[in-house]
């Protein structure tokens, strides 16, 4: 810290002569030192400029020391620059909180929407996390293959990038896709001496693909209930199979499982749900189901004539998938934003609706906005019915869709890619601090800047650096829960079942087995 | 180089073509001896540089394919070579096909028995010539998520490729007009789902339509007086077809094991840039072409080989649960009525269905690198030029720079410096065992392994590979030197002057440029040595009092300077005993 105050002062004294005095200088002391022990790590950027252009004369003296100088000047501002964020914050939200109006946290009770209406909350440590939710964000989404570990199969690790990346989207697409990766890595597998295939298959192996896929995206429910009745299935075998046969085995049943549980299940349900739709239906359905599609395909095929509209949400757009596979398919299909529910349900017979999870009380767990959709259906008097294999029967509970959901990076709420050199080299400004001062108090658009703040006068802020924007929070979750009441049926391959069954189908299907 | 944990293998293996190296023919002219693949890029022969590469990625099922002469030069390399060794993991397997000539294309090559047998699944497959920056996982990752049908099938027939394209321009102090260039037409591939998170190569990513060489380009526009013909079917199909004619193939192609027997069924494919890559981005959009091309039977999987039949067998048929089909990010694609047009155009991700749907061929994708400064690096090093100015490049790196091919040592501890020598460290890089003489100036230079250099000379943008003898007051601008190649100084004259007559009919094929030199043989050293953009052949011997300009100074008979190489290879220390 030495060295670096040094280069300041120099450019201080540089300055002085102007209006002369040592005043100037005590008080320009004075204030650095104040401003040093308000932000340590603030600090550090600006005092490091100097030195750095120091370096360079240097350089020509001796060159080892100028290139030393160099690098840390570099480490440190690295540093600096990292580091601002967070003091930031702590710096500034204690005062706000006390100054501005905060709002206690509305729990909602029960409900909805609830999770999409908390986009502030009390703003406190993390600018990045909304803090009624943070138990939910993922410890990390994993942004590259970096640190994973080395036993995760080819396959499994492809399918890991497909399911972060949403090219594999949706609960039982995940879980068939899953199973059939489990099947290569299981065929890839082979038992070490001193064990046998059932002690060793599920802990040493499995379990570090399973962990990959949680990083790479929170397990579906279905998910979670294909590893169970896996797991099971491998523990339980007899431990003196030889072992291609086991493996074998295994995956035969695996494709079973995947024909019985998925496949055949789906169209059972399709089979059934279709004669929900008659001659002159419209049919309004939410984002995109692969067994909402099926049942519509059929449908459609059977002859009969209805009409599809599709509501449809940011960010993934899963809708417009939907529309287009219904269009290709010869439908008349209506697509419209979230923001037209209220319009076009008016129109709408019947709304069929995919799930993520059914949970054990009557809930539905789907993609965020179904719980709206489905009560804007229940106050118009048009039936909701939800068309969901037993294998995405769960046996937990949720009132609300705090509890239970998944918060996907903010980032994706994004409409164009982030800029890549945006927070790059804001150091240089840091000199000219003292001038940005005296404009500080004319911005009106953030009352809660400090001085910090005002180092790039000039820059006006785009969603892109909602990091950096107090009072800002970016909250993008998955899910939502709709409450049983506004379910008039549930299809499954048991038949249609109301809400309040779910516990028992999903007791004889995932638990029964 | 220790990676701090092993990548997990993302069951790829990876073909190196470790190839002749024809626009560096300065300096890979025997291959026997010096193959281009050992050719020293800032101090590291050329090959670790891909091999550094796919270990990164977590490739380490790597098999260099050689033509038979340059074999055992590259195998005696990967036993020996320090910075070769120094690679963690297995080593590479060198494979030199029997039918390989030096002349070979490289889908030519793919066509061979051996190279046949030894691609046992989906592969990568690189150039020796490939240095890039870009952390190859980062692109593996957008071939892997990118895949149209479901990695997890992993002898699916339906998975694309990806090949990587890099701007030649806008790269001040490497980018130079010369560049070679192909010719790329690419349209946007589906939008991403969501914005990809930082760092993310998504954007870059489209895919090609056409591909073709530069020279070829030109071929074309001369037959049909200076224009393209381009199919209408392409912009029937591709509304947004975008053409670069400043991008360059870095020649790294992720390909799925089907490629294998697409470039084994046709015969009349000569590299794998041009017409494998080249006929399979065509016929994508082109009709009927698929089918000329035997497309639909090798991606019907028509195991046209031996083995595999244990692996596939009963299963395959009923197992077609596709889960790409259940994912909600995709739509279903067209059943085989033809579906009213008005509505597809409509939406911006439908496509017009192809005309024959039971045929969907595989999109061949590309990761087109935008051109900024602050991307990083990718080349391709064939010409010496190119060489120069990236071992320039690489040189300049600070060591702690977090780029994969930063140096630890500038300077490396066992170099010894002479007094009053100044090396301007943050761009210049001196490897082992370099002696160094008095009051030198080296600037923006690389020096390779045991280089001697004498006294008050002057460096300026030069590589000098490894073992260069540069004599006392020897100034070079811009030069290349080769291995082994001495460059004689001004007080040396009058020994080596006598010996260059000796000996000179042997080794020494004599550039037009020493004419002057030898006009003054035995005389007095009042000129002193001055070369300036010049490339010296290895072994090369430049005489005391040279002066040259934009030269190549090589021998001309190609045996005579294989038997100097010979008796180089014996007596290097006696050549520093005659000093």
């Amino acid at each position: 810290m030495a060295e670096q105050g040094e280069p300041a002062e120099q450019s201080k004294t540089a300055d002085e002569p102007k209006v002369s005095a040592a005043e100037l200088k005590k008080r320009a002391k004075a204030d650095k030192q104040a401003r040093r022990a308000a932000q340590k790590e603030q600090e550090k950027a600006p005092a490091e400029v100097p030195p750095a252009t120091n370096g360079a004369h240097q350089e020509h003296l001796t060159q080892a020391q100028g290139v030393q100088q160099d690098q840390k000047g570099k480490a440190t501002q690295a540093k600096g620059q990292q580091q601002p964020k967070p003091s930031k914050q702590g710096g500034q939200e204690v005062r706000q909180e006390r100054g501005g109006p905060s709002q206690p946290p509305n729990i909602p009770l029960r409900n909805k929407a609830a999770s999409t209406a908390p986009s502030k909350k009390l703003p406190k440590k993390d600018n990045t996390v909304v803090e009624l939710l943070s138990h939910l964000y993922p410890v990390q989404r994993r942004p590259n293959l970096a640190g994973v570990s080395k036993d995760v199969h080819p396959a499994v690790l492809a399918l890991g990038l497909q399911i972060s990346t949403y090219e594999i989207c949706g609960s039982s697409a995940r879980c068939v896709a899953m199973l059939l990766a489990f099947k290569e890595a299981i065929q890839a597998y082979t038992t070490p001496r001193d064990t046998s295939l059932p002690r060793h298959l599920v802990s040493h192996h499995l379990s570090p693909q399973i962990d990959y896929l949680r990083s790479c995206r929170p397990l579906a429910e279905s998910m979670g209930n294909a590893i169970r009745w896996l797991k099971k299935l491998i523990v339980e075998l007899d431990p003196d199979k030889p072992e291609h046969e086991a493996k074998d085995f295994v995956c035969e049943e695996i494709d079973r499982f995947v024909h019985e549980r998925i496949t055949v299940t789906d169209q059972a349900i399709a089979a059934s749900a279709q004669d929900q739709i008659r001659n002159d239906s419209v049919v309004l359905t939410y984002a995109k189901s692969a067994i909402v599609e099926k049942t519509i395909l059929q449908a459609h095929e059977q002859g009969t004539r209805f009409r599809v509209i599709v509501v449809d949400s940011r960010p993934l757009f899963e809708g417009k998938r939907l529309a287009t596979s219904l269009m290709r398919a010869g439908l008349e299909a209506q697509y419209v934003p979230f923001s037209g529910l209220a319009h076009v349900v008016k129109d709408a017979t019947l709304v069929l609706l995919g799930a993520h999870s059914m949970l054990s009380n009557g809930r539905l767990q789907s993609r965020v906005g179904t719980a709206s959709v489905a009560l804007r259906a229940h106050k118009a008097d048009v039936p909701v019915i939800v068309c969901c294999e037993s294998v995405k029967f769960s046996g937990k509970v949720a009132l609300d869709s705090i509890v239970l959901n998944e918060i996907a990076p903010p980032e994706e709420l994004l409409l164009s890619p982030i800029p890549e050199k945006s927070p790059n080299h804001p150091a240089g400004v840091a000199t000219t601090a003292v001038t940005g001062k005296s404009a500080a108090p004319g911005k009106s658009a953030a009352p809660g800047k400090d001085a910090s703040e005002d180092d790039e006068p000039a820059k006006l802020k785009t969603l892109h650096d909602w990091n950096s924007i107090p009072n800002l929070r970016l909250l993008n979750p998955m899910y939502d829960i709709t409450p049983a009441e506004y379910i008039r049926m549930v299809i499954c391959e048991y038949g249609s079942v109301p809400p309040s069954s779910v516990p028992v189908v999903h007791r004889l299907a995932n638990e029964g087995m | 180089m220790p990676h701090a944990t092993h990548p997990p293998s993302p069951g790829l293996q990876a073909l190196i073509l470790c190839g002749p190296g024809l626009s560096l023919n300065t300096f890979t002219s025997t291959p026997s001896t010096l193959p281009k693949c050992l050719l020293p890029v800032a101090n590291r022969p050329m090959l670790w540089y891909p091999l550094d590469w796919c270990h990164r990625m977590g490739i380490y099922d790597i098999t260099l394919i050689t033509p038979a002469d340059a074999a055992p030069p590259l195998e005696a390399a990967l036993r020996s070579h320090p910075v070769l060794t120094s690679l963690s993991g297995p080593r590479p397997e060198v494979l030199a096909p029997k039918g390989l000539e030096m002349t070979s294309g490289t889908a030519e090559l793919l066509r061979l028995g051996e190279v046949q047998r030894a691609i046992k699944g989906d592969f990568v497959v690189l150039s020796c010539d490939f240095v890039s920056e870009i952390d190859g996982s980062r692109v593996m990752q957008q071939w892997m998520s990118l895949n149209p049908a479901l990695a997890a099938a992993s002898f699916s027939r339906r998975k694309g490729g990806l090949a990587v394209y890099y701007p030649t321009h806008g790269r001040e102090g490497i980018s130079s007009k010369k560049d070679e260039t192909d010719f790329v037409a690419t349209v946007p591939f589906s939008r991403p789902n969501v914005m990809p998170p930082t760092g993310s190569l998504r954007q870059g990513v489209e895919e090609v339509v056409m591909v073709m060489p530069t020279d070829t380009l030109n071929d074309t526009l001369d037959e049909n007086k200076q224009a393209l013909p381009i199919r209408q079917t392409l912009l029937a199909k591709h509304g947004n077809v975008k053409i670069r004619t400043k991008h360059r193939d870095a020649h790294v192609y992720f390909l799925p094991l089907w490629v294998k027997d697409f470039a084994a069924r046709n015969e009349k494919f000569d590299s794998i840039s041009e017409d494998v890559l080249g006929w399979w981005a065509k016929a994508g959009w082109q009709q009927g072409l698929a089918e000329k091309l035997g497309l639909d039977e090798v991606l019907a999987g028509k195991r046209s080989t031996d083995d595999e039949a244990a692996n596939g067998g009963s299963v395959d048929e009923h197992e077609e649960v596709d889960a790409t089909a259940l994912s909600s990010t995709r739509s279903a694609p067209a059943p085989g009525r033809q579906p009213p047009q008005a509505f597809a155009t409509r939406v911006g991700n439908s496509t017009v269905p192809p005309p024959r749907p039971k045929l969907a061929v595989p999109p061949l994708l590309a990761y087109m690198q935008p051109a900024s400064p602050t991307q990083p690096l990718i080349r391709r090093i064939d010409t010496a030029p190119q060489l120069a100015s990236l071992s320039l490049h690489i040189a300049r790196l600070p060591p702690s720079d977090t780029s994969p091919l930063a140096h630890e040592h500038k300077i490396h501890p066992s170099a010894t410096i002479g007094q009053q020598t100044r090396i301007s460290q943050e761009d210049c890089l001196i490897a082992e065992n370099v002696t160094i003489g008095t009051r030198c100036n080296i600037k923006e230079s690389v020096v390779g392994a045991n280089c001697e250099i004498g006294s008050n000379v002057r460096l300026t943008k030069c590589v000098l590979m490894d073992g260069v003898v540069v004599g006392d007051g020897v100034q070079m601008v811009g030069c290349i030197v080769g291995k082994r190649a001495r460059v004689e100084g001004s007080s040396a004259v009058g020994v080596k002057a006598g010996e260059a007559e000796v000996d000179g009919a042997a080794m020494k094929g004599k550039g037009k440029a020493k004419q002057k030199a030898s006009a003054q043989s035995g005389g007095e050293d009042d000129d002193k040595t001055k070369l300036t953009e010049c490339e010296i052949a290895p072994f090369f011997v430049v005489e005391a009092g040279t002066e040259a300009k934009g030269e190549t100074m090589k021998a001309f008979d190609p045996e005579g300077e294989v038997g100097g190489d010979e008796d180089e290879d014996v007596d290097v220390g006696d050549e520093d005993n005659e000093e």
